[in-house]
């Protein structure tokens, strides 16, 4: 297998090509072209963004598969500012602290009526004892170093009515 | 969804690692190397180094945030000979040798988890 000189630049050059509009031949025909966001120092891959008015795909190339880079144009600031956030993840809308308040109560009540051990502490519920509960209070925020209670703590909030429903791509199996 | 495939345990290759993870093997030396170390020139020069050092920060650190966001998203893995096969992403290993996956669509059925080596893709897409 040929290898081309790409992994072998180092990172002072890779990081010349960010921010750039590249067009990466890959493989052994293949040829795509995207908006670079960065290159992995330990793998040589390229990381392309393609921006749509459906919103933004994303390109992985391995670096193993890069035959050539070459550099089509700059970016300018507006899709620089685009590309800086590309894979930042988005923030959950704040609450305040009266609706924190409250949802901190609806998802003690929750669990009481599941018969699970829950206290207060302060603006943390606290479940028997090893698995703790920070606001807002969703399954995600919940912090334990026990993996069974985690879990079962866990699919008990997402199923409590009125929490959004599960994510069919991460919950395809609902059974306790 | 498609019932998932009982896993398939296909006949062992030679031993004591015959299906490309061994780390001591031939094969494993050549094509994937661990890392890549720094250059010859920032070795004489500090300043230099210091520079590299910092790029390679900022590259990885950019790359782990691409890796997060491809967490538990359906994302399509185009391998050799035009194969492409769509999988929910699990994890890389720190490498990035390995991807762990679920739901692996593949042409004999749905693979509920699998093992894809990096060396036999060649790109990852997935929309944000």
């Amino acid at each position: 297998m040929m290898q081309c000189g790409w992994p072998l630049l180092g990172p002072l050059q890779w990081i010349r090509y960010t921010d750039k509009q590249v067009k990466v031949k890959a493989g052994k025909q293949e040829e795509h072209r995207g908006w670079m966001v960065t290159v992995d120092p330990v793998s040589a891959s390229v990381v392309l963004v393609d921006f749509s008015e459906a919103g933004a795909s994303v390109r992985v190339v391995m670096g193993h598969a890069v035959e050539e880079v070459e550099v089509l144009q700059d970016a300018d600031a507006e899709t620089v500012q685009r590309l800086r956030s590309a894979f930042v993840l988005p923030k959950r809308p704040g609450l305040g602290p009266q609706e924190l308040r409250t949802r901190k109560g609806d998802i003690r009540c929750w669990l009481e009526k599941n018969r699970v051990p829950v206290e207060e502490e302060v603006d943390k519920l606290k479940v028997a004892k090893v698995l703790t509960i920070t606001a807002p209070y969703g399954p995600e925020d919940c912090c334990s170093s026990n993996q069974i209670i985690l879990d079962r703590i866990q699919r008990l909030i997402r199923i409590k009515p009125g929490h959004p429903g599960p994510h069919p791509e991460t919950d395809p199996d609902e059974r306790f | 969804m498609a019932k998932p495939v009982s896993v398939l345990r296909l006949p062992k290759g030679p031993d004591p690692n015959s299906r490309g993870f061994d780390p001591k093997s031939p094969r494993f030396i050549a094509l994937c190397r661990t890392s890549i170390s720094s250059s010859v020139a920032s070795e004489a020069d500090p300043e230099l180094l210091q520079r590299e050092q910092h790029a390679r920060s900022v590259l990885r650190e950019n790359f782990l945030q691409c890796l997060v966001s491809m967490t538990n998203r359906k994302v399509q893995f185009h391998m050799h000979e035009k194969v492409k096969v769509e999988a929910t992403f699990g994890a890389s290993d720190i490498d990035v040798l390995n991807f762990q996956v679920s739901d692996l669509h593949t042409p004999i059925g749905v693979q509920k988890e699998a093992l894809i080596r990096s060396q036999d893709v060649i790109s990852v897409t997935f929309d944000v």
